[in-house]
């Protein structure tokens, strides 16, 4: 993916907790290999990260393997920022790399006739059984979701990003993630009415009002 | 929502995904500050071990190693302990020392002339200016502690709770809470600068009986020699930390106390917090609208304490004199009599100096400050507490000034117990000087 196109603002929903240090500067000591940086930079954006794959993923433990995955890079490749000023958008155009290459991971897992993996431990115990169970189910349809498909659906529903955010990220064009999100919309639509298990949990939960 | 320009999501299946959507955007739980914490830790292991495997150049020291077997002990320590009580350890500090290298007591010892740099796998970075001299004393698992003896020294520390970052400047101790700031400690004047840009620190030393909590933008200063110490607001806290500028007086307004706070007189300690985060002006204020005289006869000690305090970090000395008499007198047991025994000697030397300098002090006192009185009061103090906080502090300045109002010969034997009793004080170079010109 190009940086330059995946420069676009974007929206999140985590704050940075450490703000007295702008991006730019501290782009720049991520440039010069400082080692406050490397902590500073973990500390602003490590949450961004870390909820966007946990949502993306539907677990806690691969969204921190994940994490880590996208920092290493980002402290790698940091010297090719060629605007400090997009340091957010630069992380996260590092997110949506190792997101692509994890699902895709996941896919030809499913491909060497596995069972498609949908390991969902998000929530903790803030989330009860059934709700887990209809996690689980969800996370488990969405891996049938190519991963294009898979990953503009999580952007543009779990995250809210809007379709030009979305596009901007993955370096698609807007109408290319509206078919994108036509289609995973419509087969998800579609395998939630035929599983029956998925509608006996969702009736349970009194959702069908 | 799942609009339609997502795509068909009608009907029982479109609710269902919306709902399921939902759900699944809720549930994410936001990483917790240990999770942050450890994710940090991971990713900072796995950054050295991958410079280890590249070959890079790392000088362990002694020190390090040290870090590292103390790191393991812990570990063994932790997994003996039951699971649900064992907290995350935190992993094993390295750092690396460029310009420099580590000699023989912790010692920093510069390579050239261009300053050293530490640098700590957590993130943490000590700059030491050119020429500046300073010990290492600890490094591990659970933080580190450096001495600055002399020079400059800017820290920007990760913030973290599961490590403690102490800096010694001169007889200043700097308790860092994960911050940037600058230090300057130049022992020939005793002068003490503590330049903070960003977070927060507690400052205790010689001239304050308890923390001086400093917040970003403000600059320390403090006169050990002339027992001055003064609080800047820096214009911005991005400014270089030690400005070449002389420190401009803060001209904040000084608050009227609230409703809320006049309820409150009378309480014990409701001085203490304020003096902790620096809020002297208020505690002047408020003690100068419910009467001083009635503060004085019905503060506690403690109150009193704050209240001498503040008035000595904003140089108000005849308030500082009067309370500290009026600890004395009413709380004559109590240890902080004892304090404030020495205390008043710092006032007394304070106004001797300002007389001496030919300036107006601040406020116009009554009170004698012939210098006797200083060291009246600092025998007063050593008679009664040699080993005591003060100690080491009231014989040094008792050895000062005997040798600038009483001659050399009268200093000497002062200086030879301070070098007896305190051979790496603050004042033993001065008492090594005294000595030597018999």
């Amino acid at each position: 993916m190009q940086t330059s196109r995946s420069s676009k603002q974007l929206s999140s929903p985590i704050a940075s907790i450490h703000g007295s240090v702008s991006d730019v500067e501290l782009a720049r000591g991520l440039q010069s290999g400082s080692a406050w940086a490397i902590a500073e930079t973990w500390h602003r954006f490590a949450p961004m990260v870390l909820m966007t794959a946990r949502r993306a993923l539907g677990s806690e433990s691969e969204a921190e393997d994940l994490a880590q995955e996208v920092f290493h890079r980002l402290f790698r490749k940091a010297k090719t920022l060629r605007e400090p000023d997009r340091l957010r958008s630069f992380v996260f155009s590092f997110v949506v790399r190792v997101l692509k290459s994890e699902l895709r991971r996941k896919a030809r897992g499913w491909l060497s006739f596995r069972e498609p993996q949908a390991f969902v431990d998000v929530g903790g115990e803030a989330v009860d059984m059934e709700s887990r169970d209809l996690l689980r189910r969800f996370y488990g349809l969405l891996a049938r979701l190519g991963t294009k498909d898979r990953l503009v659906f999580a952007l543009r529903h779990l995250e809210s990003m809007t379709v030009d955010e979305v596009a901007a990220s993955m370096n698609l064009s807007a109408s290319t993630v509206k078919r994108s999100l036509a289609r995973s919309t419509s087969k998800m639509s579609r395998w939630i009415e035929s599983d029956l298990g998925l509608v006996g949990l969702w009736g349970g939960k009194g959702w069908d009002r | 929502m799942i609009g339609s320009a997502d795509g068909s999501a009608n009907g029982r299946g479109g609710q269902a995904l919306e709902a399921l959507t939902e759900l699944a955007r809720t549930s994410a739980r936001p990483p917790t500050a240990g999770d942050l914490d450890g994710g940090l830790q991971a990713l900072a292991a796995r950054l050295t071990g991958e410079e280890r495997r590249r070959g890079i150049v790392r000088r362990w020291s002694m020190v390090g190693a040290t870090a590292v077997a103390a790191a393991l002990i812990s570990v063994s320590w932790l997994r003996l302990r039951p699971p649900t009580a064992a907290p995350a350890a935190p992993f094993a500090l390295r750092y690396t020392v460029a310009g420099g290298r580590i000699v023989e007591g912790g010692y920093l010892r510069e390579a050239g002339h261009a300053g050293m740099i530490l640098s700590f796998n957590e993130g943490t970075e000590f700059s030491l200016k050119p020429g500046t001299r300073a010990r290492l004393h600890s490094v591990d698992s659970s933080g580190v502690r450096i001495a600055i003896e002399s020079g400059v020294a800017t820290f920007r520390v990760t913030p973290t709770v599961q490590r403690h970052w102490l800096v010694d400047v001169g007889p200043f101790r700097v308790t860092v809470k994960g911050t940037v700031f600058s230090v300057l400690w130049d022992a020939s004047t005793e002068r003490f600068e503590l330049s903070l840009e960003r977070g927060a620190v507690a400052v205790t030393g010689p001239l304050s009986s308890g923390d001086i909590t400093l917040h970003a933008g403000q600059r320390l200063v403090a006169d050990v020699a002339s027992a001055e110490a003064r609080i800047f607001e820096d214009k911005s806290p991005g400014e270089p930390a030690v400005a070449p500028s002389e420190p401009i007086p803060s001209e904040k307004p000084v608050p009227r106390p609230s409703p809320a706070s006049e309820s409150r007189l009378g309480t014990d300690y409701r001085w203490t917090r304020p003096l902790a985060a620096g809020r002297w002006d208020q505690i002047l204020s408020e003690a100068q609208h419910a009467g001083l005289k009635n503060i004085l006869d019905t503060a506690s000690s403690e109150d009193l304490f704050a209240l001498a305090d503040a008035a000595r970090y904003r140089r108000r000395m005849a308030i500082a004199r009067q309370a500290l008499l009026a600890e004395r007198k009413r709380f004559p047991a109590s240890p902080r009599a004892l304090d404030a025994a020495f205390l008043l000697g710092r006032v007394e030397e304070w106004q001797a100096a300002q007389e001496a300098r030919g300036t107006q002090a601040s406020e116009a006192s009554k009170e004698p400050t012939d210098v006797k009185v200083a060291l009246r009061w600092y025998d007063e103090y050593l008679s009664h507490a040699p080993s005591g906080a003060y100690g080491a502090e009231a014989l040094g300045r008792k050895m000062i000034l005997t040798n600038k109002y009483e001659g050399n010969a009268q200093a000497q034997p002062i200086a030879a117990e301070y070098l007896r009793r305190f051979p790496n004080g603050s004042y033993a170079g001065a008492a090594r000087a005294l000595w030597r010109g018999r």
